[in-house]
């Protein structure tokens, strides 16, 4: 009901200094980059508030993906066998890094709007908030390779050298991430239908990305709508995203390079497109909230 | 330009008001963005020009609505002007609510820390901090239990703790002198004594003219969105008493 009048331009106070507000796009880096600690105590304190009062605290984000991978291992083992060996290594492989995106992305989208009565009171880069969501997400990605280990040594998969380019899969997964949810946080400030929209567009996108198939397993179909969904496929960020993590725990290869890179591309645009359009519109928020 | 220094040249914040309430997309689009054309514009301030000189301290002075916290918000950044420019130079430690950022599930302690970062500090930094900031709240051992435990009083003392650790050059109250006991209140007062000795400067929403003119010599009064009156405390409550009597006008609406 109430928005932010157009913003006028800074031209129309010839005489003054120019308002400090106004900064440029390197000192918002650079602001954002003042407020890293805090960021990391925002981590903290999600991960601290989630899991107060539970007994098994911290454990939760390992004995999730544990719980889950026994439900997919007896369904897909005993009820719809799959053809796979290990199938539920190979899930659990696409699974982890699409919930660390998904679970980001809806949690995070809604921070700025969650965290409104700072906004309101305390000057500081808004950004922080979708940020540090990304923050302990990452934290519970890490924390469930865990036991996406113990499943692999359980059922004899081999560990290979290429595990070790994990880390920089998870850098790749975390710098897309926060520049995703950092779009999506200020939309859902303009437009509060964001959320429920993404919510859907999120599980068509499970299906629409290769997370629990492989692109490989795709036959050949002439149908339009087949090639319509092969095209989809080859411009879905996740298509280079997923195999960072699965080729090394799977496959035990390491991607390739034209995945790396493609999958980079993704990253380092998404968070340039999503930083810029956040700061943009940050002082706008607090007319919306 | 010193740090301490700030200077409001025609500001004006700008609201859009529409007759047609419009919060989802889809009603957007059912309407063709018509609900944007027909918005009218409310001013919570227009035309405020202040210069406030580092270490001076100025009391805000108006009715409810007469825009006192916009202006406040203004000058600690959290809004941006829709029109003209504020130049505010230096850390400010805003005070506009006392506690603002606890998180109830944590204890005092992580509280501290938290607030200190959203202030901008270091934890380092912070730690240098946190026995001044434990012993000025007088909280004693209740800084490990979680804050939504504590009472009203103890949440205010131990805001008032972190803010008025914080080394600002601009110190911004938004009538936190309200909260906590009497004793408290004074041992508030003459912090904030200190620190207009310190040469901080010093902004000050109040409603109560004996505390005004206790730590203020200067008021201004805001009255619907403009400036009416800047100069000494007394003069200033006396036009702010007459601006009460008078009949109000309408707010400023302009299409």
């Amino acid at each position: 009901m109430i928005e932010a009048a157009q913003q006028s331009r800074p031209e129309a106070a010839p005489a003054a200094p120019p308002a400090l507000a106004r900064v440029r796009r390197s000192s918002r880096i650079a602001e954002v980059w003042r407020f890293r600690q805090l960021v990391a105590l925002l981590v903290v304190r999600e991960l601290k508030v989630r899991y107060k009062r539970s007994v098994l605290g911290l454990l939760w984000t390992m004995l999730n993906p544990l719980l889950l991978m026994i439900v997919y291992a007896v369904v897909f083992t005993t009820i719809m066998p799959a053809a796979q060996p290990n199938f539920s290594v190979f899930l659990l492989a696409g699974l982890l890094p699409w919930l660390y995106f998904s679970t980001s992305l809806m949690q995070g989208l809604m921070s700025v709007l969650v965290n409104q009565e700072l906004v309101r009171k305390i000057r500081l880069p808004q950004a922080v908030f979708p940020l540090s969501v990304v923050g302990s997400n990452l934290v519970n990605f890490t924390l469930s390779l865990i036991p996406l280990f113990a499943i692999m040594a359980a059922l004899r998969q081999p560990f290979t050298p290429a595990l070790l380019f994990l880390p920089a899969s998870a850098l790749l997964l975390t710098v897309f991430c926060a520049g995703v949810t950092l779009l999506f946080a200020t939309a859902t400030v303009f437009f509060r239908d964001v959320r429920h929209l993404t919510e859907v567009l999120l599980q068509m996108l499970l299906y629409l990305s290769p997370v629990l198939y492989d692109l490989k397993q795709l036959g050949e179909h002439r149908s339009w709508w087949f090639q319509l969904f092969r095209l989809e496929l080859r411009i879905n960020p996740l298509s280079s995203l997923i195999p960072l993590v699965r080729d090394p725990v799977y496959y035990g290869r390491l991607p390739s390079l034209a995945t790396v890179a493609v999958a980079l591309a993704w990253a380092v645009g998404a968070l340039l497109v999503g930083f810029a359009v956040f700061t943009r519109l940050e002082p706008r928020h607090i007319h919306h909230l | 330009m010193r740090d301490g220094q700030i200077i409001l040249q025609d500001v004006g914040v700008g609201y859009r008001i529409y007759r047609e309430k419009v919060s989802t997309l889809k009603e957007a689009v059912a309407n063709r963005f018509r609900h944007l054309r027909t918005a009218e514009k409310f001013w919570a301030l227009r035309q405020v020009s202040l210069q406030i000189a580092p270490g001076e301290a100025i009391a805000l002075v108006g009715h409810n609505g007469s825009g006192k916290s916009t202006l406040l918000k203004t000058i600690a950044g959290v809004l941006e002007p829709s029109e003209g420019s504020a130049v505010v130079q230096g850390r400010i430690s805003p005070m506009i609510e006392l506690g603002a950022g606890f998180d109830p599930e944590l204890s005092g302690r992580d509280n501290v820390y938290l607030n200190g970062a959203l202030l901008g500090f270091s934890r380092k930094q912070m730690e240098a901090k946190f026995q001044r900031i434990v012993d000025f709240s007088e909280l004693g051992d209740f800084i490990d239990l979680p804050v939504k435990n504590y009472s009203s009083g103890m949440y205010a003392r131990l805001g008032f703790a972190i803010a008025q650790d914080v080394e600002p050059d601009i110190l911004i109250v938004d009538e936190v002198l309200a909260v906590g006991d009497e004793r408290f209140q004074e041992k508030c007062k003459r912090r904030i004594q200190d620190f207009r000795a310190a040469g901080i400067t010093f902004v000050f929403v109040s409603h109560s003219l004996p505390t005004a003119r206790e730590l203020c010599p200067r008021a201004a009064v805001l009255h619907h969105g403009r400036l009416a009156f800047d100069g000494p405390t007394d003069a200033a409550w006396e036009r702010y008493r007459e601006l009460e009597r008078g009949p109000a006008p309408g707010p400023v609406f302009q299409a």
